[in-house]
């Protein structure tokens, strides 16, 4: 790096520290100011995990409503099978997602909306694990098949 | 609608009960099945892929709340219960096996043919288990 270069950094980084510095010594929160700001975002914190919920809940009840519908044909076989693995990605996003509220569960924050979520996610495991036994494992159990059968002669 | 259950459901349920996490139990039981009529207990989630004789595995309370397993035959409009698990607490599961659930639904089918299932009824806002 040549001097000239180097002084021009330097000068560079020097002008944006003195424009950050002076503006955020202009813009000072006071304590008071930074308690605010952060008891104003809980309640933007809970609506959101709020909202996450119920569309998980949403999502569940409708693959119930699917299950109602009687025996799929081929076809219909291989949009579920696509059905479970989208519903096994967006498992794998919330529970990420579950993980990075950690710090904020530590803090007791939004407690019950968190715990409400975890059980939505649960449930959304839970969901498409019972597809695959409700399509593809138990059709293949000659025991469950059999009962089936004996069961609708009653 | 009769409501009848298997062994396996009434030892569940008195486990389940004398624990504190799930004294409300009894009364999420008796709200959502008694006096009830087949359609209004022919929603949840399909085992059998069967419309006429639904295997059902239903939520209670909701998420983190009960899961009950139960046949629903619409001929003779009488249900089965099975089993019963909370998804929390002491005692909570995630689910059950497949195994567990054929071996449940293979038990039902033989104690409805051999008539060895115990009748609900409600006393004093309790269940009765009687064997018929």
């Amino acid at each position: 790096m040549s001097r000239t270069t180097l002084n021009r950094e330097i000068k560079n980084t020097s002008n944006e520290v003195r424009e950050f510095s002076f503006k955020q010594k202009k813009e000072l929160l006071s304590k008071q100011e930074i308690i605010d700001q952060f008891l104003d975002a809980i309640p933007v914190l809970k609506k959101v995990l709020a909202d996450r919920t119920k569309t998980l809940e949403d999502i569940v009840d409708k693959i119930d409503y699917l299950t109602t519908l009687g025996k799929p044909s081929e076809s219909a076989l291989l949009k579920i099978n696509d059905l479970i693995s989208l519903l096994r990605d967006w498992h794998s996003v919330v529970i990420r997602e579950y993980v990075s509220l950690n710090s904020i569960r530590k803090l007791k924050i939004a407690k019950e909306e968190i715990k409400s979520y975890k059980s939505a996610i649960d449930d959304l495991k839970e969901v498409y694990e019972d597809m695959e036994s409700i399509y593809f494992f138990l059709p293949g159990m000659p025991e469950f098949e059999e009962t089936t059968k004996e069961i609708s002669m009653i | 609608m009769d409501i009848f259950c298997l062994q396996e459901f009434k030892d569940e349920f008195y486990k389940l009960k004398s624990k504190k996490a799930y004294n409300n139990l009894t009364s999420e039981i008796i709200k959502y099945f008694f006096n009830k009529k087949a359609e209004d207990l022919s929603s949840g989630r399909y085992l059998n892929n069967n419309t006429i004789t639904p295997y059902i595995k239903k939520r209670l309370k909701g998420s983190g709340g009960y899961r009950v397993y139960y046949l629903l035959i619409h001929k003779t409009g009488s249900i089965y219960l099975m089993f019963v698990h909370p998804k929390t607490g002491p005692m909570g599961a995630p689910n059950i096996t497949n195994e567990t659930k054929t071996l449940l639904y293979k038990k039902v089918f033989n104690c409805i043919r051999k008539e060895d299932l115990y009748k609900l009824s409600i006393l004093d806002k309790k269940i009765v288990f009687n064997k018929n």
